[in-house]
């Protein structure tokens, strides 16, 4: 999906295209989160959901990895807090990992999950906020890929520039 | 921190930002610096820039007339509120209604981190017309490469 211009880059012509259909897929999350959402508050009520209650300390349940794929070439991907890249999990001693036990050394940011925030609008809550919330969290996917694709596009616009550059400089009248 | 990831920030109205910290994107930090800000309708286009921009991008006399004098908590608050300050944000989703209003800020962000995406809003549907980022693109391409 692109055209060579060298013998290693290709410019990635197809990215406009898909992000116009990613971007046209995730009307449809939010479209149901926001109905899921109206849902729970005539549910529990006009002012109770929204601001007035969100925490007063809040931990991100989910936060983003960014990896370089080439060259100035960004990739994201939406991981839950506490969860480690593939790549990241091994055993730290030879031998079999100890699935019980004591840990030798406790870490003070795994000591405690960060806390949900469906608890901040009280202990039993309507089936439509939880829809509400697994709306969202599909949307920040693909929030990441679209970001991925952006990213792409942009590093496609740096190298159509550059490799026009050059063959401004290799045209005849150029010299 | 290190190990932790970039954070999402969101601008948006009510029910976006309120859904989006339901799907827990939600910081709120010991120095009390969100990374989402509920744009109402008493919110100044000056918030949502302030939010928004980095200090680097106001014009030098406002920044260094008197770099001296300035009170170094208000200063430092000032940076920590702006998202595109803050190197532990990698995505910034912002309503298509509200980035209309503060075009001229996102059009001058060039940087791929963070990413701003512009989304819909309950009431405001998405207009690819109007993203920053398919109007760079659309004076990349030809007619026939973006069918």
């Amino acid at each position: 999906m692109g055209t060579p211009l060298d013998g290693g880059s290709r410019v990635p012509i197809g990215c406009p295209a898909k992000l116009r259909r990613v971007t046209r897929k995730k009307v449809a999350p939010d479209l149901k989160g926001w109905l899921s959402l109206a849902k729970a508050r005539y549910a529990m009520g006009a002012k109770s959901v929204g601001p007035l209650q969100y925490a007063s300390h809040m931990e991100p349940q989910v936060c983003l990895h960014a990896s370089e794929a080439q060259e100035g070439l960004q990739k994201f991907k939406v991981v839950r807090a506490g969860v480690h890249a593939p790549e990241e999990v091994g055993p730290r001693e030879a031998g079999l990992r100890r699935r019980k036990g004591p840990t030798k050394t406790p870490e003070p940011e795994s000591s405690e999950a960060p806390q949900d925030p469906l608890n901040w609008f009280g202990i039993l809550v309507p089936h439509s906020l939880r829809q509400a919330q697994a709306s969202f969290r599909d949307g920040l996917q693909l929030a990441a890929d679209i970001a991925s694709l952006q990213n792409r596009i942009d590093w496609g616009r740096s190298q159509l520039r550059g490799l026009q550059e050059k063959l401004k400089q290799l045209e005849p009248g150029a010299a | 921190m290190a190990g932790r990831g970039k954070l999402i920030a969101v601008i948006g109205d009510e029910d976006t930002v309120t859904g989006f910290l339901l799907g827990g994107i939600g910081e709120l930090n010991k120095n009390r610096h969100p990374n989402f800000l509920v744009v109402e309708k008493d919110t100044t286009i000056n918030e949502i820039e302030d939010t928004f921009r980095s200090l680097g991008s106001l014009p030098g006399s406002v920044v260094e007339a008197n770099p001296n004098q300035r009170d170094p908590p208000l200063w430092d608050e000032i940076d920590s509120r702006q998202f595109l300050n803050r190197d532990d944000i990698g995505i910034i989703l912002i309503n298509q209604y509200i980035a209309e209003m503060v075009r001229h800020a996102l059009d001058a962000h060039q940087q791929s981190i963070p990413a701003v995406l512009e989304i819909p809003s309950k009431e405001h549907p998405y207009d690819a017309a109007k993203d920053s980022i398919l109007r760079r693109a659309r004076g990349m391409f030809t007619a026939e490469d973006l069918r």
